[in-house]
């Protein structure tokens, strides 16, 4: 049985199509991430789940049971948000508790299970400080303890770390994929942030326009992008592309850019308008392969960056350690064919 | 302004800018520097062609005189607090639910209700002076503080009602989505989170609305006779018919504005921050 599904779920506010025709089914415990650049629909998506927007057509089923018309408390959700949107003038201890306040539990109770969640997040010594006197990541604890405090049959999180730096991003990211698997509570998380929704999720959902783009597991996203839209968005340094047509290659198929021809794993019709993606860390620079320029040299500590200029356009190169090159120089670029995405030119799908 | 953005501009900026704000003050504070001495001169010094301000004029027999026959000013002043007290916690109390509800909720055409209501403030006292004297005089409420206290009230909602609402309209939508997401519905919201967090702008149109009701003089004139007489009408009544006896009339005038001034310098950082907040995003 699906902890949530989403069936035709679409949104509109007034002429303008937030999100259109979203299918997703969740299993229970599953931890599952929507992707995309901002105006996507993702965070309408969240708040159509957890009940803060109306669908305007298509069905939420949560434990199989019709949502759709059911209150945030009656779906039994949790939410995290991107502002923490914690209360100002209540103390950690009362932002933790009011939502057990208005579920009419009395105080004895609130207060035992407030410390209890403040423990658990290593709040107890802030209880009675006010949200301003507490720095991001501990706003964000506190937020995240207000939505554990209710023990909740779905955990939603809108982009929750957004407003942190980099490293607390990192903990604050390691410490909800721990409570993921210490709780084991099903979970929607909404991020712009690729490497955020590889890195802490069970399945991760593409989406673009207001439609789902591509949905799978972090490895099936990156190594199969179901379109160009998915294979630009997901990896950092992100993928390149370039422009060519399929040709016959011996029994094979390749892909002519200009003079070079790459062969291809998978036969395809010849004169096919396509573009190819290439992953930086499929690029190796030998003695032999297509003759491109250096552009630029970027390390980054365990790897070397390399913007390599050629005959298609662009390629990044991802080599291990600290390369040593300089701008100008002349080398050979190899490419990994059996690694190449092939893309129709035209729609963005894979074909490959 | 701060004092470090002053810095900011160049000499000549800063010395026009220091200028202004000391005409400003002048403006501002003259007149009530000149009703507080006046308050304290004898007659005759203060109506000397110029006034006489030599320190042997200086006298505290004005207030001793308004003070001793204290009955009217003191019942002025106990009638001008219920109506002002009156009329500011209606004008909250009804203001404040209103003013969240165009502001917040899903309210058709909130926009033009909420000009319609600004709308009402455009007509001048004196238009409607003759109808409303008619509707309660009818209702044989003349000379009855709390019916002064409903005129007014009518007159401050549409203000509270302004000043709120745009306070509201800067409220983070995340604070109500959690609050949504914790149980509580939109009145659970208003009481628990929305109310506490405006304590600055309600602060502010409190003010707002008690100096408006306690300065009050052409609608108590007309809607009061002995009993419901406010302050500023007991001041004027020192204007007699062959005397004016001016030290008497501000050393009262400094008794009525006393508890304004004080609830103005009380709820100084609320009342500022309640501005500043309602005109940014109104």
């Amino acid at each position: 049985m699906p902890a949530i599904e989403l069936k035709h779920v679409s949104k509109s506010f007034g002429p303008y199509q937030a999100c259109s025709d979203v299918n997703l089914i969740i299993s229970e415990g599953e931890f599952v991430t929507l992707l995309g650049a901002s105006g996507c629909g993702k965070t309408t998506t969240l708040n159509m789940v957890a009940g803060l927007e109306d669908v305007t057509s298509g069905d939420i089923l949560m434990n199989d049971r019709r949502v759709n018309d059911l209150s945030p408390v009656e779906r039994d959700v949790a939410m995290v948000f991107q502002n923490y949107a914690l209360y100002p003038h209540m103390t950690v201890a009362r932002n933790i508790g009011f939502t057990l306040k208005m579920r009419g539990l009395d105080a004895v109770e609130v207060a035992r299970r407030v410390e209890k969640v403040a423990a658990s997040l290593e709040l107890s010594a802030m209880l009675d400080r006010l949200p301003s006197q507490l720095s991001g990541g501990q706003q964000q604890r506190v937020a995240i303890g207000r939505a554990l405090v209710r023990e909740p049959k779905f955990f939603l999180f809108d982009e929750p770390f957004s407003n942190l730096d980099a490293g607390l991003r990192l903990r604050m990211r390691a410490e909800v994929k721990e409570l993921h698997q210490r709780l084991g509570v099903t979970s929607i998380f909404v991020t712009h942030d690729q490497e955020e929704a590889m890195s802490i999720s069970d399945r991760i959902a593409v989406m673009n326009k207001g439609r789902i783009e591509q949905l799978g597991t972090p490895e099936e996203i990156y190594a199969r992008p179901a379109t160009r839209y998915v294979a630009t968005f997901i990896g950092s340094p992100r993928i390149e592309l370039a422009a060519g047509e399929t040709v016959a290659f011996g029994n094979m198929s390749a892909c002519r850019i200009g003079s070079v021809t790459l062969p291809l794993v998978r036969s395809l019709r010849p004169g096919r308008q396509v573009e190819i993606g290439v992953r930086p860390e499929h690029v190796r620079l030998g003695h032999s392969g297509i003759p491109a320029t250096v552009r630029l040299v970027q390390p980054v500590g365990p790897a070397t960056h390399v913007t390599l200029g050629w005959e298609g356009g662009t390629l990044v190169a991802s080599l291990p350690g600290f390369a040593r090159l300089s701008p100008g120089a002349a080398v050979f670029a190899e490419i990994d064919s059996a690694q190449l995405l092939v893309f129709d030119r035209e729609s963005g799908e894979l074909l490959s | 302004m701060t004092f470090a953005r002053l810095q900011q501009g160049g000499p000549l900026r800063q010395v026009m800018v220091i200028a202004g704000l000391i005409l400003f003050t002048c403006w501002s504070a003259g007149p009530v520097l000149w009703l507080i001495l006046s308050s304290v001169l004898e007659q005759k010094a203060l109506i000397a062609q110029p006034p006489d301000l030599s320190p042997r004029n200086f006298t505290l027999e004005n207030f001793s005189t308004v003070i001793g026959a204290a009955a009217s000013l003191g019942r002025g002043i106990v009638n001008s607090l219920i109506v002002a007290v009156f009329s500011t916690a209606l004008a909250l109390a009804l203001g404040a639910p209103a003013a969240y509800a165009l502001a917040r909720l899903p309210v058709p055409r909130a926009n033009n209700i909420s000009f319609l209501i600004l709308a009402t403030q455009m007509l001048p006292g004196i238009a409607i002076a003759i109808p409303l004297f008619i509707v309660i005089s009818r209702l044989g409420l003349i000379d009855n503080v709390l019916s002064l206290g409903v005129v007014y009230l009518s007159f401050n909602l549409p203000i509270v009602i302004w000043i709120l609402r745009g306070f509201f309209l800067g409220i983070p939508a995340g604070i109500e989505k959690a609050a949504a997401i914790d149980g509580a519905g939109i009145f659970a919201t208003f009481w628990h989170i929305i109310l506490p967090i405006s304590l600055p702008p309600l602060s502010a149109a409190a003010v707002f609305a008690f100096v408006e009701a306690w300065n009050e003089f052409f609608f108590a004139l007309i809607l009061t006779r002995q009993q419901a007489q406010t302050t500023p009408l007991v001041i004027a009544n020192f204007a007699g018919q062959y005397q004016t006896v001016f030290g008497q009339m501000m050393a009262a005038a400094v008794i009525s504005v006393a508890p304004v001034i004080l609830l103005a310098i009380l709820f100084r950082n609320q009342i500022i921050r309640g501005f500043a907040d309602g005109m940014m995003k109104g």
